[in-house]
């Protein structure tokens, strides 16, 4: 791959601001490649290349200055509303400077295009959105990942480097493990937000990176927090290790990839393995399910749901529908378990410095039949992939999820760490720790879409 | 999962007509899968013991909990 464009986010940084490539012609090599790549795909929902150029003509001398980056749905843009990958949405939306908008734009990145997503962000295989699913790359029939599945795709497809994405019960580390990045959830409250429908009454979403390896998502990283995620060491690493369904129900070759790769951060770092209990996972699931239901609700009524778009999916007016009439004690109840899962965090993380266990139970299922076997049976993807992923929203932790390796399929599998509040450095810390220690394999491992026709645009 | 079945059959209109919130067919077939899905463990939800947990008032996500 000697492509301009196929360089990673800080490789691409870097020749620009030395003067070995033009940003015009890499804004244009990426609106051609998108153009190319993206029909099979359908991960970039729409482009805007006066904008774009707008954008790249006026860009500072950020530490993304001329870099192309896909948004997600999710957020305004001054010429675009979110539309939440949906037909339509409860809360008013319009065209505005959202916080990743402003993040990007102060650092020089100019907006490509605008990723698709899971249909109002409720599901983590992307198999569902009012512009028709986006697909993954490594398998065209096979789901990206949700919520930010068209970011993820987008990405591995190296229609670009980088994505912003948005993750409130795993919908940034989901699709990352799908399509093979590294895709970091920081700590609550601490990456750009505003702007978001839900950023007054969210207590779970944060703005999150994708992009193929941790450095990058350092960097981008860096931008939507607004301060500089410092690299450090993460020597003598204190790897936390559940035995538990989360770590347990899951195919045994995501068994076997995360053991290998948690072994090996361990040799890496110099660090140990430590086994833990945390205690009341599936329970801690819900407790993030019932939240978040809260807090989309907030504001519906029943003649606003009455007068629901047909045009939503029956999944999307069912859900809602539902969500009403799931009893406040439960919800009441969700907080006190949030608090006692809090807390039980903040005491393992005097012991441990990271907890590792899968990021999803098994590779991409066909987006035909969202459904994936574990040793409990058949489950939707949904429901066996939040359980590993709502605690860290729940908790406000931060997590990240890391490419360790592909099936037989040839599908990625993935690792989650997850650290303690603020300790978003470390997490990118340990995942380049496993880069260094696995010979970067997994996030230099490209797609066959995208190494097929890599000389082509 | 018959339990289920039939308390939804009870539950979920009830409830709906209860708000005036309107469904139809599907959007109900919708409602009782994911009825099924979520109640049991919401019942074992609420059965959790969780009086000696002092909730945190207004709590900052962005850091650990106080102790």
């Amino acid at each position: 791959m000697s492509e301009p464009l196929d360089l990673g986010l800080r490789a691409q940084a870097a020749a620009i601001a030395a003067g070995d490539v033009d940003p015009r012609e890499l804004l244009d090599a990426a609106l051609a490649r998108i153009e190319q790549r993206n029909p099979a795909l359908n991960a970039v929902v729409e482009t805007f290349p006066e904008r774009s150029r707008e954008m790249l003509a006026a860009a500072p001398q950020g530490p993304l200055r001329g870099v192309p980056l896909v948004i997600k749905d999710e957020w305004p843009l001054p010429w675009r509303a979110q539309r939440f990958g949906a037909a339509e949405l409860i809360a008013p939306t319009a065209p505005g400077e959202s916080g990743p908008y402003r993040a990007l734009r102060d650092a020089g990145a100019t907006i490509v295009g605008v990723g698709n997503m899971h249909e109002l962000g409720a599901g983590s295989t992307g198999a569902l959105s009012c512009y028709g699913a986006a697909r993954n790359p490594w398998d065209t029939e096979r789901c990206p990942g949700g919520s930010s599945s068209g970011p993820a795709a987008s990405v591995a497809a190296r229609l670009v480097a980088g994505a912003v994405g948005a993750d409130g019960l795993g919908s940034v580390r989901f699709p990352a493990a799908y399509c093979g990045l590294t895709g970091l959830k920081p700590t609550f409250g601490r990456a750009a937000m505003q702007g978001h429908h839900m950023a007054p009454i969210t207590s779970l979403i944060v703005s999150g990176p994708l992009c193929a390896d941790a450095a990058d998502c350092r960097l981008l990283g860096s931008v939507l927090c607004g301060e500089e995620l410092a690299a450090g060491d993460a020597g003598g690493l204190r790897i936390g290790v559940v035995r538990d369904a989360v770590s347990e129900d899951v195919t045994p070759e995501v068994a076997a990839a995360c053991e290998e790769a948690t072994e090996a951060l361990r040799a890496e770092t110099g660090g140990e393995i430590r086994e833990i209990e945390l205690p009341d996972l599936e329970p801690a699931t819900l407790a993030a399910l019932l939240t978040i239901n809260a807090e989309a609700l907030s504001g519906a009524t029943p003649q606003k749901l009455n007068r629901l778009s047909p045009e939503l999916s029956p999944i999307a007016r069912g859900t809602l529908k539902y969500g009403m009439l799931l009893p406040a004690a439960a919800v009441a109840q969700a907080q006190r378990l949030r608090t006692l899962m809090r807390r039980r965090l903040a005491a393992l993380f005097a012991d441990v410095d990271v907890i590792a266990w899968p990021t999803i139970p098994a590779p991409a299922p066909p987006l035909e039949a969202p459904v994936v076997e574990l040793p409990s049976g058949a489950h939707s993807a949904d429901q066996a992939n939040v359980r590993g992923g709502a605690l860290a929203n729940l908790s406000g932790i931060p997590a990240i999820s890391v490419p360790v390796g592909l099936s037989g399929d040839g599908l990625p599998l993935a690792l989650q760490l997850q650290a303690a509040w603020g300790a978003d450095e470390l997490l990118l810390d340990a995942a380049e720790a496993l880069e260094r220690a696995n010979g970067r394999r997994w996030v230099d491992a490209a797609p066959p879409l995208a190494e097929a026709s890599a000389t082509e645009v | 999962m018959a339990e289920n079945a039939t308390s939804s059959e009870d539950f979920i209109p009830a409830g709906l007509a209860a708000l005036g919130i309107e469904a139809d067919e599907t959007e109900l077939a919708v409602m009782a899968a994911f009825h099924g899905l979520l109640w049991p463990p919401l019942v074992e939800l609420l059965a959790l013991d969780t009086r000696d947990v002092e909730p945190e008032r207004c709590p900052d996500l962005s850091k650990a909990p106080e102790a």
